[in-house]
């Protein structure tokens, strides 16, 4: 049973890390999902006593760990949110950048990376201007957009 | 004396849920939040007297019995991370909501990472912890994204993603330490750790040195942190690397050496190499780095290495150095993040506060924390192993002073022909020249710091001898 259940949790496991490696971020989300539960089929598995449902009364027969099947419960309930919130993110994520491969978000974000770079280096140059009075401006514009609302 | 232990975590949660379906960008709300978020301070700061006259404060609660309910806790070490804490929180959001506060879900957001934090640290139950946990993580995952530019929306995904990683990894150990201790209360589990071998705790302690090494953004799991500390709004930053990132030190320091101080001396070499990997490389990396926001990054990475360090050395004086340490940090990051983001007559002065803080340059909080590091190498065992972490930290010191110089040269000094920029309110900069006055007067009388480290300490080092004595042989 112990082995049974280690290879589950083993398999599962596995397959998340697979996952995880992937390039698609849906795909991303499923692994760690995965491994999300197979951490709390661990929990789980961790229960010190096996037996009946814990619901009183009891008739004097073993029953199974109630602590764990709590924890389990709460673990179930915080992963289910936060897979919620993964999934917003990476709609978020193709809504601005038309696509949820992660090869293109991390060009994105080296080139942003570069931006910097370059903006800090032609700043020293000059002794710093230009740009942050355009991303100011961009936020102000912004700000007035949402106004009305 | 009960009801002040729910205070700063229940105040902060209900202003939360009231606020949550409000318009926070209207600044009645805003307000409102803040008066919260000061409640709630004021709380733990009561807690924190309270805590050192007269002991710890313990509860539990919905009126179990003990044993049976989850037990709520606030003693020295746990109540003033909450106070430092909530105060970071504090002033991040009101320099926010004085700036303008550009998102309904702001103040909301800030409350519930306010009661997270509160929760976890104050309390005694180990899954209790993990659930407040979650709740301040789940909180700073959406702050991260604040005003959705694309930098800041990939960001969010970085760090969501990672940090859910590490939440798994730390699941893991919780249901095994319940597994080999039959208890999540972390008295009882301190006093079982105690006599088990510490064969069967290492991989536990292992897979919670790496979930709280991924929060603080030590060197082998730093990768994620550069990404999201440049990618985030300034405010947000400041929270994330002044309040969220004490999570990992307080982990370190209560699971570490409160529940595991055997493992934690078996590991005290890998902490060490570790921690000094984070110093040099955070202040290498931080050298060659341009924007300030970066640069602060990378320093961040170098100065969790130092509350490793100490922590790595142990005893009164280490674990007392790592908490003085944990709490100058978090002041410091908080106001050199702050400062970054505002511009204008004193902003300059603050930053620099903030920057030679972090350097430890003497009139700042910074300076006491380094010394309290240096008398933690001295007190280091083997002469060759002190003088070797003398110098580091030296070396580390001098580096840092390097990048805190260059930073404020590039950001405030090197501007010819005068700032054409437009100054930020008024408010916000008095606020971040508070914020400065504060650590440089934390640095001038640092009493009370380092009554709180010792404090803590002694409070660190009594559990497991107590277990023992009481306890005897199984």
């Amino acid at each position: 049973m112990i082995l049974a259940v280690s290879i589950v949790i083993a398999v599962i496991f596995g397959s998340g890390a697979f996952l995880i490696l992937q390039r698609d971020l849906l795909r991303l989300i499923v692994g760690i999902l995965l491994i999300s539960n197979a951490s709390i089929l661990f929990v789980m598995a961790s229960g010190l006593s096996r037996g009946k449902a814990p619901i009183y009364p009891l008739d004097g027969a073993s029953v199974s760990d109630p602590l764990v099947q709590a924890m389990a419960l709460t673990a179930l309930v915080i992963g289910s949110s936060t897979a919620a919130l993964l999934l917003a993110l990476v709609y978020r994520l193709y809504v601005s950048h038309r696509s949820i491969d992660i090869e293109d978000l991390s060009t994105a974000e080296m080139e942003a990376a570069d931006a910097l770079e370059r903006v800090n280096v032609t700043e020293f140059d000059r002794g710093f201007r230009d740009e942050p009075v355009q991303e100011e401006q961009a936020d102000e514009r912004e700000l007035e957009k949402e106004e009305p609302r | 004396m009960t009801t002040l232990l729910v205070l700063p975590a229940g105040i902060a949660w209900i202003v939360a849920a009231v606020l949550a379906p409000m318009d926070g960008r209207k600044p009645v709300w805003s307000w409102i939040a803040a008066a919260g978020l000061a409640a709630s301070f004021v709380a733990s700061v009561l807690l924190v007297f309270e805590t050192l006259e007269g002991g710890p404060v313990e509860t539990v609660a919905g009126g179990w019995p003990e044993g049976v309910g989850i037990t709520l806790r606030a003693d020295v070490l746990g109540a003033s991370f909450a106070a430092v804490s909530l105060a970071v929180l504090l002033a991040a959001f009101v320099h926010e909501v004085l700036v303008g506060v550009r998102s309904r879900t702001f103040p909301a957001l800030v409350l519930f990472l306010a009661a997270g934090l509160s929760g976890l640290f104050l309390t005694r139950d180990i899954f209790n912890f993990y659930v407040f946990f979650e709740i301040s993580m789940t909180s700073a995952y959406i702050l991260t994204g604040y005003r959705e530019k694309d930098p800041q929306v990939r960001a969010a995904f970085i760090f969501a993603v990672v940090n859910l990683l590490g939440s798994v990894v730390f699941l893991f150990g919780i249901a095994a330490i319940y597994h080999v201790t039959g208890s999540l209360d972390m008295e009882v589990v301190a006093e079982r750790i105690a006599r088990v071998k510490p064969a069967s705790i290492l991989p536990i302690a292992t897979s919670f040195f790496v979930a709280f090494s991924l929060k603080l953004g030590l060197f082998p799991f730093h990768f994620w942190l550069p990404a999201v500390y440049v990618g985030s709004h300034p405010s947000v930053a400041a929270i994330l690397s002044g309040a969220l990132a004490n999570i990992g030190s307080y982990g370190f320091l209560r699971f570490g050496a409160g529940l595991m101080p055997k493992e934690l001396g078996f590991g005290a070499l890998v902490l060490l190499v570790l921690g000094v990997a984070s110093i040099v490389y955070g202040a290498l990396q931080a050298i060659s780095r341009h924007a300030t926001n970066e640069v602060m990054a990378y320093s961040a990475i170098g100065q969790v290495g130092y509350i490793l360090v100490a922590l790595a050395i142990g005893g009164p004086v280490g674990y007392a150095a790592a908490v003085v340490y944990a709490i100058v940090n978090a002041l410091n990051k908080a106001l050199v993040f702050l400062a970054s983001g505002i511009r204008g007559p004193l902003a300059g002065a603050a930053f620099a506060v903030g920057a030679f803080s972090i350097a430890g340059v003497p009139p700042a909080a910074g300076f006491v924390g380094k010394v309290a590091l240096f008398q933690t190498s001295i007190d280091a065992e083997g002469t060759f192993r002190s003088a070797a972490l003398l110098v580091l930290i030296f070396v580390g010191s001098a580096l840092s002073f390097l990048y805190s110089f260059q930073v404020y040269q590039r950001g405030f000094l090197a501007r010819e022909g005068g700032d054409n920029r437009r100054p930020s309110p008024r408010a916000a900069r008095t606020l971040t020249v508070a914020l400065a006055v504060l650590v440089l007067a934390l640095g001038l009388w640092p009493e009370p710091l380092l009554v709180l480290g010792e404090e803590s300490a002694n409070l660190l080092l009594e559990p497991p001898n107590r277990g023992l004595a009481e306890g005897g042989a199984p």
